[in-house]
Parts: C-alpha cells; sequence; structure tokens
C-alpha cells in the first residue's frame, strides 16, 4: 500500500500502527464476526463500548475517534472477547494497545489522571485519606509504612509518567 | 564407440535472426570446431526440407549427433527428436537451442556482441553434444485393474466409469454400506432431490439409458460384472510400484452371509437388543443386526459386534429362514493386484462438542446439520417432522449457527465452502413444509458461490427466514422452560441479542475423513496442512498426485457438493484410464544412476528423493548402497545435489557435460562486461528466459544460460567451477520454491547457494557474485531485470582475481 499525504491515507496506516505495537498484532486477523460483541460484558449493559466497532473503527482508521472517545477505557478486562474469538484477534490486548497511544497522545479519563497523580504522589493507587490511617489501629491493623515516593518517582520520571498530566493539559 | 561426428544446422528463420546475427560468421565458427564435420543452414531445420536434410545427412551416416539452433525449441525439438528416431539415430544425441530468444531479439541492439554470444552458445551445445550418451526406452507392465477408496458418490461415480470401461474395479467401504455421507444428507443442493441416485451403469442392459439418473437401488451399478464390491473393509497396507499395486484389505464379519439374505426381517423384528441409532442422530433406536435405511447397498443386515450378545442369544439365527446368519464369521484379509488406486474418502463433520460454549454435547436440542438432515428426511427417524429431541415436540424456532470450527484459527482455518449451502436448503425445506416455523441464521459471510446457489439465498429471504450477521458466542439453556437462548450480536444493527430458540443447528467445519492420516502413510501421500490429501497440482491436476497411478477425488481433497463431486470423480476416472489403458508405463532412461563404488553408507539421498524412487539395499551384513526404481525416477537431479560423495549421476546431464557446456559459454566474451553464468531449471527459469526473449527485452549479451533439468542438482562445487571457467558473477534461476516442478529443488538449490556465498566469502570472493532467483515464465521482465542488476554490480564489484587449479 503506498502511503499518500492526505490526511486519510495516513490514518489508514492506523492499523499498520496498532499491528506493530505489543499486544495489536492480530488486529488484521479481525473478519467482523461479532463473537466479541455478544461476549462483553460491557457491551451487554450499555451501547457506550462494542469491541467489534472499536476494532473496525481502528481498522478503517479513525484514530480520532478511537483515541479521543470513551469507549477504549470502558473494557473492563475480562478477556471473554479474546477467548471466544474465532481469529484469535487479541481484543484485549489490542485494546491496550490503543489506551497507549491514547495516553501518549494526553487523552486520559479523569479516573486514570487521578490513580497517576495519586502514585506521583503517594506511591499508591488510591490516596489513603486521615481517616482511614487514624481507623487502622482500631481495626488492628499496624500503621502503614513509608512506600519510598521517591525512588519511584526516579523510576517515573525516567519513563516520562510524571509528564502525563502535563500532556493531558496540552491535549485539552 | 564410433567417432563422434557432429552436424551443426543454423535456422535463420527466414532471415529475422540473420539480420541480427552474422550467419557466415558462425557457420564458419562452427566448422572449425573439432567434432563436427557438417554445417547447415536454413530458414528452418524443424520441419520440411531442413529437417530432411537432417535426416539424410544421418541415414547417410555423416552425422551421429545433432545440433540445432531453432527458434521455438520446445516446440521444434518434439518434430526433431522424432525425425531423428526415425533416421535411426539415438533421440537423446540431439541438442537443441535458441538463438533467437536466448540471444538475437534480447542482444539486437548490439548485433556483433549477440555473434559472439551465439558463437559460445553454439560451442557449448557441441561440446554437450559431443559427451552425451545413447539411451533406451523402458517399458513397465501395468495391471488392467483399479482399487476405489470409499463408497460414497464420489467413490461410487470413479468405480461406475472404470467398471464400464471394461476395468476390473474393487470398491472398498469401510462402513457396512455404500452411500457415505449421502445417504445420511438424504437431499442435495442445487437440486432438493435424492442424494444418492447415480448414473446408469453402460454395461446393464436392462438398465441402461440416456435418462440422467437412477436411484442406486436400481441403477444396477454392483450388478457390473467387473466390478467388486468390498462393505465393511478397509485398506490395510500397499506394497508395490505404479501399475503393480499390491492391496492388503481387512475385511470385518458381517455375520449376514450376502448371498442367502432376503431382507424379510424377521431378524431385527426378533433382536432383543436396542441402542441409540447414530446414523439417526440418536433420535431413535435401533437393533444389533440392523440397515441403516430400506435403500441401501449392499441389502444385506449387518451385526453390530458392539452390542450383540451372539451365541448368548442367537435369536436371529433361529428366525432366519434362510439360513443367512453366520454368528462365527471372522475377519479376513484379501489380496488385491491392482495398476491404479483412487482415493475417495471424502469428509465428515467436525466435532461440534470441541466448542465448550456451544454446549452440543450438554444440551439435546443442538444439532447438526447433518443430524438435521435426518429429521427432514422421510425415512428419517422422526419420519420428516422436525421435531425438538430434548421433549420431542416439534420444533417452531429454528436457530442456525454458521461456521462452527471452520474459519476459526483455533480448529480450522479454512472456510469449508458448503455449509451456507446445506443451511439454506435445510432452512428452505423446512419452512416450505412447515411455514409457521420461525428460522434465524446467524452467519459471518454467507457464500453462495454455485451456480443457482444464490437462488437459495433469495427464496429463503423471500420466505421470511432471518438473517443476523453475527457469529454467536455462546448457547445456554433456561434452566426454568429447558429453552435455549442464543447470544449473538446482529452487527449491521449493532444490537447484542439473545435469541429464544427450540432447536438450534449448529453448521460444523468439514474435516478431512477419520483414518485419513493412516491411509496417507499407507499409500505414501502427503496431507495438506488441513489434513486433506495434497492434490499434484492445485490448478492443473486437482485428481491426480505425485505418485503415478494413485488418485484421488471428491472430499478427499477438500470439503465439495455434489456438483464439483461429480467433476472431480470423473476426472480421477480419465485419469486413471489414461494410466490403465496401454497396460504400460513407457518411460526413458533420463534417470539417475548410482556409482556403487562411492555410495557408501548415508542416507541422504533416500529421504531428499521427492518421488520416494531411491531404497537402500545391503551389500554385506554392514554396508548397503543406494538403488534407484528407473520407473520412479523423475529424472530431476535433487540426489545428484544431495550426494555428499558424487556417487550419483543423471544419465542425461552428466556432471563432465555440465562442465563442459559451462567452460564453452564462458570462453568466448566478446562484450565488455564481466561475464554472467546463468544456470537456469528447464522448467519455470527457462521459460523465464524464454519468455524475456519473446518480449524483445533487453538485457546485456554477457550473460549466458545454461540450462539443467532441475537447479536442485546443483552443487557447491560447481558454482565455484564457474567462477573458475571465467564467470564473474552466477544467477540460479529456478521456480518459485513453493511451485518447483520436482518439489524440493528450488529450495535444495537455495540452500545451496547460501552456503556456497559463505564459502566464497571465506575465499575472499564477494557473496553477491552469487544469487538465486525464483521466477515464472510471465516473469520474463524480472529476468531481464535481473542479469542487468547483475551485470552492473559485478562492473561495480571489478574483474574477479583469477583462479587457480589449486
Amino acid at each position: 500500500m503506498k502511503h499518500g499525504k492526505d490526511e486519510k491515507t495516513t490514518n489508514l496506516a492506523f492499523s499498520d500502527v496498532i499491528s506493530s505495537r505489543l499486544g495489536g498484532e492480530t488486529i488484521n486477523l479481525c473478519y467482523q464476526c461479532g463473537t466479541c460483541a455478544s461476549s462483553c460484558p460491557v457491551a451487554k449493559i450499555t451501547p457506550r463500548f462494542n469491541p467489534r466497532e472499536v476494532i473496525k473503527l481502528t481498522l478503517s482508521g479513525e484514530k480520532d475517534e478511537v483515541i479521543s472517545g470513551d469507549a477504549i477505557w470502558l473494557c473492563c478486562s475480562c478477556y471473554n472477547c479474546q477467548e471466544r474469538c474465532p481469529q484469535k484477534v487479541e481484543i484485549a490486548n489490542v485494546i491496550y494497545a490503543l489506551r497507549n497511544i491514547a495516553v501518549k497522545e494526553g487523552y486520559i479519563p479523569n479516573i486514570f489522571s487521578e490513580f497517576a497523580s495519586a502514585i506521583l504522589n503517594d506511591a499508591r493507587v488510591v490516596k489513603v485519606s486521615k481517616f482511614v490511617e487514624t481507623k487502622r489501629p482500631t481495626l488492628g491493623l499496624p500503621p502503614l509504612q513509608p512506600t519510598g515516593v521517591n525512588a519511584l518517582r526516579k523510576i517515573l520520571s525516567a519513563t516520562g509518567f510524571d509528564k502525563l498530566q502535563q500532556k493531558k493539559e496540552e491535549a485539552t | 564407440m564410433d567417432q563422434v561426428k557432429v552436424g551443426v544446422f543454423l535456422s535463420d528463420c527466414g532471415k529475422q535472426l540473420s539480420e541480427i546475427l552474422d550467419f557466415n560468421a558462425l557457420t564458419d565458427y562452427v566448422k572449425k570446431v573439432s567434432g563436427v564435420v557438417l554445417a547447415g543452414r536454413s530458414s528452418e531445420f524443424w520441419r520440411g526440407k531442413g529437417l530432411q536434410f537432417i535426416v539424410d545427412a544421418i541415414k547417410d551416416g555423416k552425422i551421429n549427433r545433432v545440433v540445432v539452433a531453432e527458434s521455438l525449441p520446445k516446440l521444434s525439438e518434439v518434430n526433431i527428436v522424432q525425425a531423428v528416431e526415425n533416421a535411426g539415430l539415438n533421440p537423446y544425441l540431439v541438442e537443441v537451442i535458441d538463438l533467437k530468444d536466448h540471444c538475437a531479439w534480447p542482444h539486437r541492439k548490439t548485433p556483433s556482441e549477440a555473434t559472439e554470444k551465439a558463437k559460445a552458445m553454439l560451442l557449448a551445445a557441441i561440446e554437450r553434444a559431443k559427451l552425451l550418451e545413447p539411451l533406451e526406452k523402458l517399458e513397465f507392465s501395468v495391471l488392467k485393474s483399479a482399487l476405489v477408496i470409499g463408497g460414497g458418490i464420489a467413490g461410487m461415480q470413479t468405480a461406475v466409469d472404470l467398471a464400464d470401461l471394461g476395468f476390473e474395479v474393487h470398491l472398498v467401504e469401510k462402513a457396512p454400506f455404500l452411500g457415505g455421507l449421502a445417504t445420511r444428507a438424504g437431499r442435495f443442493f442445487p437440486t432438493d432431490d435424492c442424494a444418492i441416485c447415480i448414473e446408469s451403469p453402460a454395461s446393464d442392459v436392462k438398465t441402461i439409458t440416456h435418462t440422467s439418473r437412477k436411484c442406486i437401488y436400481r441403477s444396477g451399478f454392483s450388478e457390473i460384472p467387473n466390478m467388486d464390491i468390498l462393505t465393511n473393509s478397509k485398506v490395510a497396507a500397499v506394497e508395490g510400484v505404479p501399475g503393480n499395486y499390491k492391496v492388503t484389505i481387512e475385511k470385518k464379519p458381517r455375520y449376514v452371509n450376502e448371498l442367502k439374505c432376503v431382507r424379510c426381517d424377521l431378524c431385527t423384528a426378533i433382536c432383543p437388543v436396542e441402542v441409540p441409532d447414530e446414523y439417526n442422530a440418536k433420535l431413535k433406536t435401533r437393533k444389533a443386526i440392523y440397515m441403516n435405511i430400506p435403500n441401501v447397498h449392499p441389502p444385506v443386515y449387518v451385526i453390530d459386534e458392539s452390542v450383540c450378545k451372539f451365541h448368548d442369544c442367537a435369536k436371529c439365527v433361529e428366525v432366519c429362514p434362510t439360513d443367512a446368519i453366520e454368528l462365527d464369521q471372522k475377519s479376513e484379509q484379501i489380496t488385491l493386484n491392482v495398476g491404479s488406486i483412487i482415493v475417495a474418502t471424502g469428509f465428515r463433520e467436525f466435532d461440534s462438542s470441541i466448542i465448550k460454549e456451544y454446549h452440543y454435547d450438554d444440551y439435546p436440542d443442538v444439532m447438526t446439520n447433518l443430524e438435521l438432515a435426518r429429521m427432514i428426511d422421510g425415512f428419517g427417524p422422526t419420519g420428516g417432522v422436525i421435531i425438538r429431541p430434548s421433549d420431542r415436540k416439534p420444533a417452531k424456532k429454528i436457530v442456525f449457527v454458521q461456521c462452527v470450527g471452520s474459519r476459526d484459527r483455533r480448529y480450522n482455518p479454512y472456510c469449508s465452502s458448503i455449509c451456507c449451502m446445506i443451511s439454506l436448503k435445510h432452512a428452505t425445506l423446512i419452512k416450505s413444509a412447515y411455514p409457521d416455523t420461525d428460522i434465524s441464521i446467524c452467519y459471518i459471510d454467507i457464500r453462495t458461490t454455485g451456480r443457482e446457489h444464490e437462488d437459495y439465498y433469495e427464496r429463503a429471504r423471500e420466505m421470511g427466514i432471518k438473517f443476523i450477521k453475527g457469529r454467536p458466542t455462546e448457547i445456554s439453556r433456561d434452566t426454568e422452560t429447558g429453552r435455549l437462548i442464543v447470544d449473538v450480536e446482529d452487527a449491521l444493527l449493532r444490537k447484542i441479542l439473545e435469541l429464544d430458540a427450540d432447536l438450534v443447528v449448529l453448521a460444523p467445519a468439514m474435516v478431512p475423513a477419520e483414518d485419513t492420516k493412516g491411509l496417507a502413510e499407507i499409500l505414501g501421500l502427503e496431507l495438506d496442512e488441513d489434513g486433506f490429501f495434497k492434490e499434484y497440482n492445485a490448478k492443473l491436476r486437482p485428481t491426480e498426485t505425485k505418485l503415478r497411478g494413485i488418485y484421488l477425488c471428491g472430499g478427499a481433497t477438500f470439503p465439495k457438493d455434489a456438483p464439483t463431486t461429480s467433476l472431480h470423480a470423473h476426472s480421477a476416472a480419465i485419469k486413471a484410464v489414461k494410466f490403465l489403458t496401454t497396460g504400460k508405463i513407457v518411460k526413458d532412461q533420463r534417470t539417475a544412476v548410482i556409482n556403487e563404488e562411492y555410495c557408501g553408507d548415508c542416507e541422504f539421498c533416500p529421504v531428499t528423493c521427492p518421488y520416494g524412487a531411491i531404497s537402500l539395499e545391503p551389500t554385506t551384513e554392514e554396508h548397503f548402497v543406494a538403488r534407484i526404481s528407473d520407473l520412479l525416477c523423475e529424472g530431476c537431479g535433487v540426489c545428484v545435489g544431495t550426494c555428499p560423495l558424487n556417487a550419483i549421476e543423471l544419465r542425461h546431464s552428466r556432471p563432465n557435460q555440465m562442465l563442459a557446456q559451462m567452460k564453452a559459454l564462458m570462453s568466448i566474451n566478446g562484450t565488455s562486461k564481466p561475464l554472467v553464468l546463468a544456470i537456469c531449471c528447464s522448467e519455470c527459469g527457462h521459460t523465464a528466459v524464454d519468455s524475456s526473449g519473446m518480449a524483445m527485452m533487453q538485457y546485456p549479451a554477457n550473460v549466458r544460460v545454461m540450462k539443467v533439468p532441475c537447479t536442485g542438482i546443483l552443487q557447491v562445487h560447481q558454482f565455484l567451477e564457474a567462477f573458475k571457467a571465467g564467470a564473474q558473477g552466477v544467477m540460479v534461476v529456478g521456480c518459485k520454491s513453493d511451485g518447483c516442478h520436482y518439489e524440493v529443488g528450488s529450495q535444495k538449490a537455495e540452500n545451496k547457494v547460501e552456503l556456497t556465498r559463505i564459502l566464497m566469502k571465506e575465499y575472499g570472493i564477494e557473496p553477491e557474485r552469487l544469487e538465486m532467483f525464483n521466477m515464472v515464465f510471465i516473469e520474463g521482465d524480472k529476468f531481464a531485470a535481473a542479469a542487468q542488476t547483475m551485470t552492473e554490480r559485478l562492473e561495480k564489484l571489478g574483474p574477479l582475481p583469477t583462479m587457480g587449479d589449486s
């Protein structure tokens, strides 16, 4: 396939971008049978997420729609779709690949950026409140140990993780 | 041997060549070559006066080797060789080359260079001709009889064709009754009438008509005198060679004498043993002594030995009015001697229980298309009524699920090709009989590619059958109502549905028949990656195998519908007839020969030979020697290329002949460019050179073509010899590696080239001076481009240091 300069053709190569990423290798095998959609517990309760549609949009080069939308973040990673897919498309892994691209480009849902800042500030995924800390002894639990947040920050800074918030602000 | 006297005949093709090549110079040149006693020039030598000139020279005893430079060598060679043979000279002493497509036309812009190349080509042909040896014609006897394995519609049709044409036919079926899948399917598309009819055999006086078809039971096909039908039998062993196979058949006991049984039904009536009838989807029971359906062949009961109580019961023996029941029958081994074998073992449904989420094993109301066919059949267990097996109430809501285990990379990645039509046939048959039935078909893609097949799809929509584009993820059962629920997304509506159903019909993949692998091993045949028998050439030889005398037909090669199966069966029959009809195989001695003095206890060649032509024979207690079957050898030379001791040669392409040719081609340059030797296989490689010339594609005249039977013959030292002979670069041009005419030759050559390149590096020779190319006839442009590229590359690399003799 020749890749032209106009936007549409550039977008068509989006499936190539995915298929060359870890987890995305199998995307081109999809023939849209919908087994994933009927396997999906999320699709069963909300029309906002349909794994078959996410794959189709990706294959069709609709990059913006996929990475700026909330669908990819609604996957609950149960891997049902992946178990059942007759073409062995690693659907849940493809969605991870898409999420990584979304994050890289600054499309991060609030809940995830909150996790990110909790890790950066406290080295914990969820911020532990004063209330919880005072409650622990009454439940017979030992006090929380320090988390070594400084060491972690060094690692996160080396990977660029600490820039996520900044990227998000740039994108919005 | 007589002194070698070469006659060289130069055709200028009505001056179209002499305008480019200097024919006077060429004639003068060949006259001076040692061994040449006669040189002729004409506008053509492959027919008419020109050919007569050659014939006369042979008859007069002037020449005993013939070199012809002719256009269209592949066509003209046939004529020339035949005439030479008629004139009394061994036809293998002829060498024909093409000065038009290999020289004049591709080098028309550099005529003087082309003339020098033509000299080299002529010299090479003369040097090779001088070393040619007379070869004999060989004949091998062929028995005029055939074994057909598999008694479904493919096997039966092939058997009738062969028997009608007078050959002795043994039709072997492993089941107790003939008919294969057809008897269970009941009806076939695209006619919706009976699956088990057959054309009337021509040899039966009473039934012979030109009417289109007859039911098997009234066709008289089993009564053709030279037809031997063996049911309950399977092939246990095959020995021998094409034309003379010794086949061991294991015939299981039927316990009922076929010659005595009058099918009065007294035995089945009294038999106390009742078991679920698998043939009828377990929708009814059958007795231990039984017949599948009334119109089967042979019309004789069989005892199911896994459930019969034999002498502890023997009630059937008591009631049988003709003493036909023989409880003491034993398995017997039958030996058949046949010339040809036709494999018609068919296919079967994939085991749907492997896909756990469809609960085929757990829910009785989930069944397959073949089981449904039993319900549609009026002879079937429900008398044509479609029921819900769990409670035997009529099924009013039916959901079909397509692609169960097919187009599925976990099980069978291919499309079974007939299942869409089977479901459409069943759905429309049910809807016509019971219009109030609610039918949905869940599909990924509907494939109706045959003639009149799309009509089924259209009719189905008109009838109100619903189509849901989606592959269900799961079939579950409502614990309270016991009804089935099919979870599927309708992708076109983007809706997740839960379909309610009385009955779910699976359309499973069609997979190779049981024991296909075992039979392939017995016959020495290859299977494809899906486990079906592999045909010799998918495009041109769909019913042949690599082995002469063994043919394939029907679903044994891939799932097929009835029309395609018929075509295939008749095609296999005609191929077998072609093989059997003369009672002999005529071959020539263009085969490999072992030098027993060198051959030394390795096992490379028998493993490498694509035709199984080489066996090992002990010479002493510890040593053995390779033996080549002239019958099986196809003369490719892959063994030559493999032998580490140079103990094998091809009679028609000896190493000294190749070396002489190589040296001659490199002895004259005539251009300012570095000499390139293009070693081409005689199949696709050489024709790619032809086609580049035919299309007048230009490449430089320093590129010289040498033809070998197959690139698989080449050995590492030959590449080095080419450099020693003066080549600055070597191109190896063979068939595509998956399209090699001798199966493995191209791949072997590729490996050899890789190995040589490593060696060259060690010797300080740039490895890029040697390269393998794979092309077919229509890729003449690729050859011209490769020749050009190689020349430019060598010009950049500069001359190769002269190689010494060490």
